[in-house]
This record gives C-alpha cells, structure tokens and sequence, in this order.
C-alpha cells in the first residue's frame, strides 16, 4: 500500500512486468518502473525515488468488518469475476513452481512468513510458528516486539512493546473472545489493535509496525540479511 | 503465345538490392525491440537487473523506434512496388503488415491483457459486501478516519487499484 504523490506529483501505476515473481509497477507519467514490494524505482527519470509506505493489515473479512463496521469494500469487477483466485487459491500456490535468481534454503521457499522490517533490520516469522505461540514477545534490533494473531488464526498485527521507557511483556488472557492480552508489569487488558481496554493503563495505544505477509523466498529475496524466527520449531 | 521480351521488366540492380535488404533488417530490429524485453520479463523464470535494465530501455524506445521502422519499410516498398513480381509484392505487403504488427505491440502492456486494470473500482458498505467470505483474507487500509478493505483474491488478480483514502491518494498492490 503506497501513497502515490511523489515529489509533489501524483502518479498512477499499471503492472508492467515482473522480477522474480515479484511485479514492477509502471507510472503513466514518467514512466519510471517500481518494484511493488519496496515501493523503490527502480529504472527511468524517478529511479531511485522511494514511495511512502501506507500501513495496512492483512486480516480476514470478519474481523476487519468487526473492527470497522462503517468501512468500505472493493468490489469485485463483474467482468473479469471469473478469473479471480477461487477459495482455496492458497493451496494451489502451494504447488506452483517458484523461479528466481536467490534460492536460500533455510526455510521451505513457499514458507508463509510475516516479515517485519525495522530500521535495517529484518525477521520473518512462520505464520504456523505465530499461530501456535501466539503472542510472541520478541526484540528486533534494539526495538521490543509483539506479534499476535487474531481469533481467527490468520490475521497478525505487530507492536511496539516499549511502555513508558521499558519493554513490556504480554501474554494471553485464556479463554477471552475476542482475544485478550494482558501485560505482565501492570495486568490491563488489550485487545487485538494495540488498545488498553481494561486496567490502569486502558486507553493506551501500542504503536503498530508493519507486517508483509509473503512466502519465505520472496521475503529473503528482498531483505537478504534477514533473520528467521524459529524459536519452538522442530 | 505472347512472350514478353525480358527488358520489359527490370531486372534487380544494386540499389533495389539494397533497399530489400534495409527492409529486411529494420524489420529484424523492430522485432528484437518487441519480442527481447517480453522474453526477458517472462513469469516463472529469474529476471537479471541487467536483463530488467536491457527490457526498460527497449520498451522505452520501441515506440518511436517501430513507428520509424514502418516508415522505413514503407518509403522502400513504394520505391519497389512498380515492376516488381507478383510474390515479391507480396513480400512487401507482408513485411509492411510486419512492421505495423510491431508498432501495434510496442504500444500494448500485455500483462495488462492477463491482469486487467480495475478502470473504475467500485465499493460496497462492509455489511452489505455478501461477496467476501468471512474466512477471505483482506488488505485493509485506515487513514483519516477513513477505512478501506480490499479483499486479496480480487487483489491477486488486478494486482494494482488505485484509491483515496481519508484524502490520501493511494495505491493499493497485492
């Protein structure tokens, strides 16, 4: 999700190609190529000019619709419904054959990670890893994170753990639906967008990071210096 | 029997020659110009920053380049056309329609004719989207106040919708 003013310019993009299995986007008024993952130009006039991120979240319908009930979705275009992915298009890619110049082994190519990006430094963590340990308290850098994974197993969010100064450390309430986390120094209850419900901090608001949910392969492909969360994995 | 004496039609001297051969070859680059960057940006198979860099400055110039091959070919063609053989008439039309072709090409995104562009992205309330499961995953945007979801298998097709937001003119990749 980018925001497409740059330089004081508004640009429109069309696919234009593909690098590695990863698209370039092609802007009518320049010209110039972007790669979608990084959001860099990458050839022509603007190469070398970065587009600026627009956090988003990669949920499932039915908790987006809960958390915001008066939003707006895409609709699908009748035209070419036909040749949208079908349900269980996650499986098929599964099985679809991955072609690119990096191959790094470490993890399975077609591993579903969610990568976290922060200040030069990267991790990816195995969606089955963060669905069964869900949340994880872990350190990127210098920086304290949280990951967690929503009720239906599939959304994640990441944090910012630093309260006032100290990093923090949440754990599940058990049998709370919605989930609810608790932190270890103070007892508040959170609920799954980083918001205090509950306790002496309710009303605070843990700062959100941004998670890319993609396959190990394109992932390290694009953050080469990654490191890979497998804490618990046999 | 009416045997037409052989001075009657000219025989192929060194200029014609020579204008047989620019066509030849500038339909050859035409083509390499088309065809080298969409053989180099194949799915499924590596891409090179050299060989990205290679297909860039093909299709940035294919455009031009193909439009001055049609002229090319065509300022040859009438130059043959009177006195030629019926099949090397037929030659030039061929090669004409070539060029044309290519012009026409330089000028497509055919990844866009796989992936067709979402001209005019249309929205539906949240309750009222009966089209997305609630199992369906959904990349979901939050800026001024204003919410946006769009679900992914819809996204893993057009791979590119371009919205705004809370004010904010964005543009949404999958």
């Amino acid at each position: 999700m980018w925001a497409t003013t740059v330089r004081g310019r508004q640009l429109h993009f069309h696919l234009a190609g593909i690098n590695n299995q990863n698209f370039i986007m092609r802007d009518e008024e320049t010209g110039s190529w972007w790669q979608q993952v990084t959001g860099e130009a990458i050839l022509g006039p603007l190469k070398g000019a970065r587009l600026e991120r627009v956090p988003h979240d990669e949920l499932t319908f039915a908790t987006w619709r809960r958390e915001q009930p008066a939003g707006r979705v895409l609709r699908p275009d009748e035209r070419v419904a036909a040749r949208y992915e079908s349900a269980d298009w996650e499986a098929r890619m599964q099985r679809v054959p991955v072609a690119t110049t990096d191959a790094d082994a470490t993890a399975g190519q077609r591993t579903l990670v969610a990568g976290l990006a922060l200040g030069g430094a990267a991790k990816a963590y195995p969606m089955n890893l963060l669905a069964a340990q869900s949340p994880v308290n872990d350190k990127l850098g210098p920086t304290p994170v949280l990951l967690v994974v929503g009720d239906d197993g599939r959304s994640v969010r990441a944090f910012d753990r630093t309260l006032d100064g100290r990093a923090a450390e949440f754990f599940r309430k058990p049998d709370a639906a919605p989930l609810r986390l608790v932190d270890a120094a103070t007892g508040s209850e959170w609920d799954f967008t980083g918001r205090a419900v509950a306790g002496p901090l309710a009303g605070r608001q843990l700062k959100q990071l941004p998670v890319l949910l993609d396959y190990w392969f394109d992932w390290h492909a694009y953050h080469p210096d990654t490191l890979l969360y497998n804490a618990g994995a046999r | 029997m009416n045997v037409e004496p052989r001075t009657a039609r000219p025989t192929p001297t060194r200029p014609r020659k020579l204008l047989w051969l620019i066509i030849a070859l500038t339909v050859l680059i035409a083509l390499a110009f088309v065809l080298t960057p969409a053989w180099l940006i194949q799915p499924f198979r590596p891409q090179t920053p050299a060989g990205l860099s290679v297909s860039y400055t093909l299709r940035r110039w294919s455009p031009p380049l193909t439009l001055s091959a049609v002229i090319v070919v065509l300022l040859c063609a009438v130059w043959l056309w009177r006195g030629a053989r019926w099949w090397r008439k037929g030659a030039l039309v061929l090669a004409l329609a070539l060029a044309c072709g290519l012009a026409w090409l330089a000028r497509q995104n055919h990844f866009e004719w796989m992936f067709n562009p979402l001209a005019r992205p249309a929205y539906a309330r949240a309750n009222e989207a009966s089209f997305v499961a609630d199992t369906d995953m959904v990349l979901a945007v939050n800026v001024n106040g204003g919410a946006a979801a769009y679900p992914v298998r819809q996204m893993a097709y057009h791979h590119v919708v371009a919205d705004t937001v809370g004010g904010v003119p964005l543009v949404a990749t999958y």
